[in-house]
């Protein structure tokens, strides 16, 4: 009897034993083979692997605790597709030692943070994320900095280029890439679906694009909402009245514009809150509905005080056709024959204009973090005066 | 007849030792997670502090609640149980000084410290540094070496279901551990995930669980004085416990990448889990039955509650594990609140209960029942609000992540329920306080002379019937 019990307890521990090897090849070896195939079935050619500087970033990203308020994994159900892009594929995340998958969402999804926002913007929101976003919760990492969003130590830089590889490889798949990982891949209609025809650009992503239809703006009808929204949204770069100086501005190149020295058309503002601004750190805002994107632009429009209309002068057009349409166009709309090279559109003075001062500044100093030269070693200030009454006169209000 | 007479030796050192500095190890922990919780308020005061960093210090909080409190809780629970249960003392007390400093010193102190520092891995429950992973490893192998000897060194033939539940524990922790602290850094992305899912699940449905309910199912029946309801029951659930729990890991990552097929099982077992568990905990009700609700015996009262609480822990691990509502609350702070109704909860009420049952029964320790009764009381709300407070605010942000409404609006939502939430630190805190002050005012002895001039110390045979008819 004693024997038999004792036989029957050791079996039931070899089974027990069987128990968690079983979990172990079902759970873990298993999938990992079914993820193997998968992934050689349909990565791209040649994945993008980290560079040092990107692998000391992913250290500090990982050390910090990052992972366990940003997930770096959009599932493949609709509302996370809808906020964050298409669904993550397996060979996605071949470079992650170990993965940085998360199980919780406090901030945002960075499955596709790479080259949504300049690394100016990067910087002076670690450096103090309430500076950009003032309800925000994450941690200030001032201490990756020398006392100022500027003044990066190299563990800061590590970290953006490390933020800046997120969703690169699938980016740099391109056309031909999803069409080789859609042939590929072993799986639903559903996950398809979800993996390959979201649109790279989505209603949520702050991701600006160069220029793309912006919806119509409707009137505001409620214009305290406006002044909420922007003190809550925007007064943070662009200050409290709009002149360019809140907290965010410090260590952004180019400075968020002065919107009080410039007066825009609806269409001008429609596309600056829908699309952002390429190559500046102006987000796109794509995830507030028209009706408050309208309220903002109201409150954006009210921050200019008219200045009294001067006519331009025919010296003005000739100094305009012979230094400024190369970039800004013969009809000042910004589509210059050179224009198409900058990674900064430049302005089109027909969706809006500076005040007076503000374009003689502009002109005389150049713009800086743009590819607005200054002018003042080129043109007399008689010439750079005609220049700036000229492009004045080009706004088709 | 003297029931301490043929009780073995119990090394109540290394009882006292543990308990101690599994209390210690808890305050500290509880002021790290106070402190993470501030931070969501007032993120600003970890301005120019990378020590005070919130990741950092999220570590710390779940690294010392699972390796500071609730192991040396359980080392202590054993260092009382096994003897009792095998009839035979631990391996060595040397030994036992060894693990103890080994533990404490070599793993929870330099783990804390090294992750303050910077060093840390960001794998759940796994988040001390791969140094730190080779002791922990040691000291589990030396561990096994203390207590699993004497279950054996009789035969197998009188094992109770805690007894089980301890060997299981012990010899699958050090199986699972490699699987999410190491697997991970070897195996890259998705492949990765797939091993550390099943860490996750496995630290506590492998580790944490089976000690829990070795505690529950050890002092119920040496409390009430009464064998437990149903033996078979009781051993039918372990096994079945352990043929599911190990199957669980993927369902925190449903919707992912990883294999449907391997998500659906991981579900399945997940619902199954549920069912297992009610009959688990109807066992123990029954078992305690006529004891009240709120029994007199400290130890017995957090050990029912702790019942209780893994029931209901289970059933909402059941129902989130479901596709539909997986898709809405996952990510969301309903997951918090769920992961603190199983530690803060059901490991914690089982943990401080398989404590104060040992501690009480040390001849030379101090206790006082009155300020263990308002301990219980205060952990009681404690958990309540936090649990209530997480769930609410999980089922609003997850409310709004379904709509368009921009992602910062659910942090704007959630900001309510964090204050509350860091608010509750003082009821929570002042529990533990009330805890640890419990077992180190009164009188010395007080604890045992108050069993002994009443009903008397417990016969073995209520813990270990099988042993007490071979004895």
């Amino acid at each position: 009897m004693r024997h038999f019990l004792r036989m029957s307890y050791l079996a039931a521990g070899i089974g027990g034993l069987g128990f968690f090897a079983m979990s172990v090849l079902l759970l873990g070896v298993w999938p990992g083979i079914a993820l193997e195939r998968q992934i050689r079935a349909t990565e791209p050619d040649h994945p993008m692997p980290l560079t040092a500087s990107e692998k000391r970033g992913r250290e500090i990203y990982g050390h910090n605790g990052c992972p366990y308020c940003h997930t770096q994994q959009i599932r493949y159900i609709e509302s996370d597709v809808r906020r964050f892009g298409r669904a993550t594929l397996a060979w996605e995340t071949i470079f992650d030692y170990p993965h940085l998958w998360g199980t919780r969402r406090i901030g945002p999804d960075l499955s596709r943070e790479g080259a949504v926002r300049s690394e100016d913007w990067h910087f002076a929101h670690l450096f103090n994320p309430r500076h950009i976003t003032p309800d925000s919760v994450m941690p200030p990492f001032d201490w990756l900095f020398d006392g100022a969003p500027d003044r990066p130590k190299p563990e800061a830089r590590d970290l953006v280029a490390y933020l800046e590889t997120l969703g690169r490889n699938r980016e740099l798949a391109g056309a031909n890439g999803e069409a080789h990982s859609r042939a590929g891949c072993d799986c639903s209609d559903d996950e398809k679906h979800l993996a390959f025809d979201a649109p790279l650009l989505n209603a949520s992503a702050s991701m600006p694009r160069s220029a793309g239809a912006a919806p119509k703006l409707v009137s505001p009808a409620d214009r305290n909402r406006g002044l909420r929204l922007y003190a809550r949204d925007c007064a943070n770069c662009h200050g409290p009245r709009g002149e360019g100086n809140g907290k965010g501005a410090a260590g952004l190149v180019p400075r968020p514009t002065n919107l009080a020295e410039h007066e825009y058309t609806p269409d001008r503002l429609s596309s600056a809150l829908w699309n952002g601004v390429a190559g500046t750190s102006m987000p796109a805002w794509r995830d507030l509905p028209v009706e408050d994107l309208s309220a903002i632009a109201e409150v954006v429009r009210g921050f200019h005080n008219p200045q009294a209309e001067q006519a331009s002068s025919e010296f003005g057009a000739e100094i305009f056709a012979d230094h400024c349409a190369q970039c800004h166009g013969e009809s000042g709309d910004g589509n210059g024959p050179a224009a198409g090279r900058f990674p900064i559109a430049s302005t089109d003075f027909r969706s809006q204009r500076g005040s007076y001062e503000a374009d003689l500044r502009a002109v005389r100093d150049g713009i800086e973090g743009t590819p607005m030269a200054p002018w003042r070693a080129q043109l007399s200030e008689e010439e750079i005066a005609a220049a700036a009454h000229y492009v004045r006169g080009l706004f088709r209000p | 007849m003297n029931a301490s007479a043929n009780r073995p030796r119990v090394d109540s050192r290394l009882v006292f030792a543990h308990g101690l500095a599994a209390i210690v190890t808890l305050l500290i922990s509880v002021v790290f997670g106070t402190l993470a919780a501030i931070e969501l308020i007032a993120p600003d005061i970890a301005s120019n502090a990378p020590a005070l960093n919130w990741g950092r210090i999220r570590y710390d909080h779940t690294q010392g609640i699972l390796f500071g409190w609730l192991v040396n809780a359980f080392f202590a629970f054993l260092y009382h149980a096994v003897p009792l249960l095998t009839g035979r003392p631990v391996t060595s007390a040397r030994l036992g000084e060894w693990i103890f400093g080994l533990w404490n010193f070599a793993v929870v102190l330099p783990g804390w410290v090294l992750v303050l520092a910077g060093f840390s891995q960001p794998l759940e429950w796994a988040e001390f540094p791969l140094v730190i992973d080779a002791f922990v490893v040691l000291v589990f192998i030396l561990v096994a070496i203390q207590f699993l000897p004497a279950f054996f060194s009789r035969g197998l033939e009188d094992l109770y279901v805690s007894s089980w539940y301890i060997i299981g524990s012990l010899v699958f922790t050090l199986l699972a551990y490699p699987m999410g602290n190491i697997v991970p850094e070897l195996v890259p992305g998705a492949r990765g995930a797939a091993f550390s899912g099943l860490w996750i699940h496995d630290a506590v449905g492998l580790f944490v669980t089976p000690m829990a309910v070795a505690i529950l199912y050890f002092v119920i029946p040496a409390a009430t004085r009464r064998p437990i309801y149903s033996h078979f029951v009781s051993m039918l659930a372990f096994w079945l416990l352990f043929f599911l729990y190990p199957l669980n890991g993927t369902h925190h990552y449903i919707f992912s990448v990883i294999p449907m097929d391997a998500q659906i099982g991981a579900i399945v077992a997940s619902t199954l889990l549920g069912l297992v568990v009610l009959v688990n905990v109807t066992n123990m009700l029954l078992s305690l039955r006529g004891a009240g609700w709120f029994p007199r015996d400290i130890g017995l009262r957090f050990v029912s509650t702790s019942a209780v609480l893994y029931l209901i822990v289970s059933i909402q691990g059941s129902v989130q594990a479901q596709m539909s509502v997986n898709q809405a609350v996952h990510f969301s702070d309903w997951v918090i609140g769920h992961s603190h109704l199983a530690m803060l909860g059901f490991a914690t009420f089982a943990a401080a209960g398989g404590l104060i049952h040992a501690w009480q029964r040390i001849p030379w320790a101090r206790y006082d029942a009155m300020i263990l009764g308002w301990a219980y009381w205060l952990l009681i709300a404690g958990i309540t609000v936090m649990f209530v407070d997480l769930t609410i605010a999980g089922l609003v942000e997850a409310h709004l992540w379904q709509s368009a409404a921009p992602w910062m609006d659910s942090v704007r939502a959630a900001k309510p329920f964090w204050l509350i939430r860091a608010v509750n630190f003082v009821p929570v805190l002042l529990g533990f306080v009330a805890l640890l002050c419990g077992l180190v005012v009164g009188p010395r002895g007080g604890g045992l002379k108050m069993i002994e001039s009443t009903i008397g110390l417990e016969p073995i045979a209520e813990i270990a019937p099988g042993f007490a008819e071979t004895a």
